[in-house]
């Protein structure tokens, strides 16, 4: 039982801090007050890729990548911090991004290689992406129309995205699409569709409540030629299967991620409302008091249960209830927090330009975004009382 | 490097206290609560199978074990009976006080005495108000309500201070809300002559953290009990052609009932490990204290809801449940001035709070 930082993980968080303080916050404050996401030649980029950031954590060696030895606990505390300082530009860095994984979980050697290759030691910001959701289906993943047609040498897609995050800037997106959509989730097959293929286009970048640093990209597929050597886990059903259940698996250890992107964001409200609180003389009011009370302790219960379920998902442990657990409680304890801190601000967060009511505005999508609450309590339900799938 | 698995020796404790709690505890719960005790047989069986020592120093015979093994001992033991957890512990948070305060001579003058005699127990009282005042040299006052129908030994704690009295004390039988395994009665002090005192705030305020700690690990175990019982009941329990955990609107309180117990039981181990790693634990026991307060008083009434019609009868134990987490959340001084002490962190605070173990954001400017 250690609960402490070993000084490693606590000198890259002090390294994450510095970035944070000089570059992150005021570039998320100035994509929030332009109302657009940094460009994807901003300089800001460049930096990060020579500060060693944006690579794969795929080694190149055949091992499918994981988070070995420590590996999902420190990226639960990177995340927390990352997001504390600004989540929207966090997501914005360049890098595989969430298309890593089922290049990781479902892709061949020669696919990761091809894919993942370019993101081991870049010289300049690339990024990837994983297109799953679309107008008519979110949570319900099973619902998904994009279609992929077998033609000679590959597949014709034709189909329409939603909320793809970076996914003009990409070389390449990971994009969800069926063979047949009576087959359910076994008519699932997912493709690494590059830029520039002719039929992938019309991107539409979304404009969002908050977490504007980045783009949320809607985009359509108009028979769009993907060539076989694109399609991952081939045609090889069970290697699907197992690739699937290893993607839905990677979920387990991005829970946590997310939800401690949460803990991060609600740590900053309550920094923020504290000063607040300290410059207008409003420490000793009790209500004040309890409200920063509750903030910390939500969130402070909040990073343990991320903590926990990142450690078993370290040790390769069964860990579905507790990563789903983390997701299901962290953002709603951010967003009370944030609810609280507009709150001691008063009509001050009602203007409409404190980091305060932009972390409100941010926060609310950490329960949607990687299954929202709803979606945990359905896998938490699974396995506390075998909750059917059917259940309606 | 954060690591959350249990040494084997604390495992095995809790498996022991698990399988006593489980075996001997649960199956009288209704007799112990009629009873007012746990009777002979069981304080017995309590001591010699090594759960009553846990925490006591080598020098009383027992372990020696810290704050994270008794508060896992203290969960499992609510899980089954939080009144007979109180009853069967001779010392509770008497014993952190009496080692704060006044280290080992006090532990050999004061907690030896109740520890050799079986049946003795000392209790720990917050009288923040004070009920109880004190002039030369003798006690007066009444507290409204004591876990207990009998006490050798009362350690009185205030803001600043301890004392301890043992003679002149009158007890007037009550009901008792809940915990009544443990018993209840009004204390009337009656010139009480004060046999040791000690004044020191953070003395004061280490103890209260002990004994805040002590509720909030018992409270852990009565809320995990209370989810667990009402989920088993869910998956019997048909209705509308399906087990009624099988509707949703049922297997998301049962969801977030699992969630609200380890959201809790996260901080009481944080607030555990940070005093056996002799880091400053006030604060963390204080914020332990509330979370499980609220989370019994979210699991509790909702498991009784589960069962419906049932869960209101006393045929079924939930309704006890809910009792029982009510009266531990109104120990140790209530949650009103715990709320107020784990506030006192970020009042002081300079920079950016930290909200774990040695933070590295602690204290560093925003």
């Amino acid at each position: 039982m250690d609960l402490s930082l070993d000084d490693r993980l606590r000198q890259r968080l002090l390294r994450v801090r510095e970035l944070g303080r000089s570059e992150m916050r005021p570039l998320g404050l100035e994509a929030d007050r332009l109302g657009r996401p940094l460009p994807a030649d901003h300089p800001f980029f460049e930096r990060l890729v020579a500060l060693g950031l944006g690579r794969t954590r795929w080694s190149g060696e055949g091992e499918a990548g994981g988070a070995g030895g420590g590996g999902t606990r420190a990226v639960v505390q990177l995340a927390e911090e990352m997001a504390y300082w600004d989540r929207g530009v966090a997501v914005a860095f360049p890098g595989p991004g969430l298309g890593e994984a089922p290049l990781l979980a479902l892709g061949s050697e020669e696919q990761r290689e091809r894919f993942l290759g370019p993101f081991r030691s870049p010289d300049r910001p690339h990024w990837g992406a994983l297109a799953m959701t679309e107008p008519g289906a979110g949570s319900d993943v099973a619902a998904i129309r994009s279609r992929a047609r077998r033609v000679d040498g590959g597949f014709v897609l034709d189909g329409e995205k939603s909320f793809a995050a970076n996914a003009s800037r990409a070389d390449w997106i990971v994009v969800f699409a069926t063979v047949d959509p009576a087959l359910g989730r076994e008519g699932h097959r997912a493709f690494v569709v590059e830029r520039g293929s002719p039929g992938l286009g019309n991107f539409h970048v979304e404009h969002k409540m908050g977490l504007k640093a980045y783009e949320s990209t809607s985009f359509t597929l108009r028979d769009c030629f993907v060539p076989d050597s694109n399609l991952l886990a081939g045609n090889d059903p069970s290697a699907r299967r197992s690739g699937f259940s290893g993607a839905l698996r990677s979920f387990n250890s991005t829970r946590p991620a997310i939800a401690a992107m949460a803990v991060g964001m609600g740590r900053a409200v309550l920094d923020e409302s504290v000063a607040f609180a300290r410059a207008h003389g409003l420490l000793r009011s009790i209500r004040v008091q309890d409200r920063l009370e509750r903030m910390r302790r939500k969130l402070r219960a909040s990073r343990w249960l991320c903590l926990r379920a990142a450690w078993l998902a370290d040790l390769r442990r069964e860990n579905q209830l507790e990563a789903s657990m983390a997701k299901a409680i962290a953002p709603a304890a951010a967003l009370d927090a944030a609810v609280a801190g507009m709150e001691i601000l008063g009509e001050v967060a009602g203007r409409g330009d404190t980091l305060v009511e932009k972390l409100f505005r941010d926060v609310k999508a950490m329960d949607i975004v990687e299954g929202t609450g709803e979606i945990q309590r359905i896998v938490m339900a699974r396995r506390l009382v075998g909750l059917p799938r059917d259940t309606g | 490097m954060i690591d959350f698995e249990l040494p084997t020796e604390l495992a095995l404790l809790r498996d022991t206290a698990r399988a006593f709690a489980e075996g001997r505890l649960r199956p009288r719960e209704r007799v112990s609560e009629a009873e007012r005790g746990v009777g002979d047989e069981l304080l017995r069986l309590h001591r010699e199978i090594g759960l009553a020592g846990v925490g006591w120093p080598e020098a009383l015979g027992g372990a020696g074990l810290g704050a994270l093994a008794q508060a896992l001992v203290r969960e499992e033991l609510a899980a089954a009976d939080a009144g007979a957890a109180l009853a069967l512990d001779p010392l509770g948070a008497a014993l952190d006080a009496l080692r704060i305060f006044g280290g080992d001579e006090a532990l050999e003058r004061f907690a030896a005495p109740i520890v050799e005699r079986r049946g003795a127990r000392a209790l720990l009282v917050y009288d923040a108000a004070p009920h109880v005042e004190t002039h030369s040299g003798l006690a007066r006052g009444t507290i409204a309500w004591v876990p207990a129908d009998r006490l050798d030994l009362v350690v009185v704690l205030e803001r600043e201070r301890a004392y301890l009295v043992a003679d002149a004390l009158r007890f007037e039988a009550r009901r008792g809300a809940g915990l009544r395994a443990a018993g209840a009665s009004t204390l009337h002090i009656d010139g009480a002559p004060i046999v040791a005192e000690w004044v020191s705030t953070p003395g004061a305020r280490a103890a209260l953290a002990a004994a805040r700690l002590e509720v909030a690990a018992l409270l852990v175990g009565v809320a995990r009990r209370a989810a667990e019982f009402s989920r088993a009941y869910a998956l019997e329990r048909v209705a509308f052609g399906r087990p009624i955990a099988h509707h949703q609107a049922l297997a998301f309180q049962i969801a977030d009932m699992a969630g609200a117990v380890e959201a809790a039981r996260h901080l009481v181990i944080d607030a555990a490990w940070r005093i056996d790693s002799g880091l400053a634990a006030d604060e963390a026991c204080a914020t332990a204290f509330v979370e499980c307060v609220e989370a019994s008083m979210f699991v509790a009434p909702r498991a009784l809801q589960i069962l419906g019609g049932h869960g209101f009868m006393q045929d079924h134990p939930v309704e006890k449940y809910l009792r029982d987490a009510r009266a531990l959340g109104l120990l140790a001084g209530g949650v009103d001035l715990s709320r107020e002490d784990a506030s006192r962190a970020i009042v002081a605070s300079r920079g950016a709070i930290a909200l774990a173990a040695d933070d590295p954001l602690e204290g560093i400017e925003a």
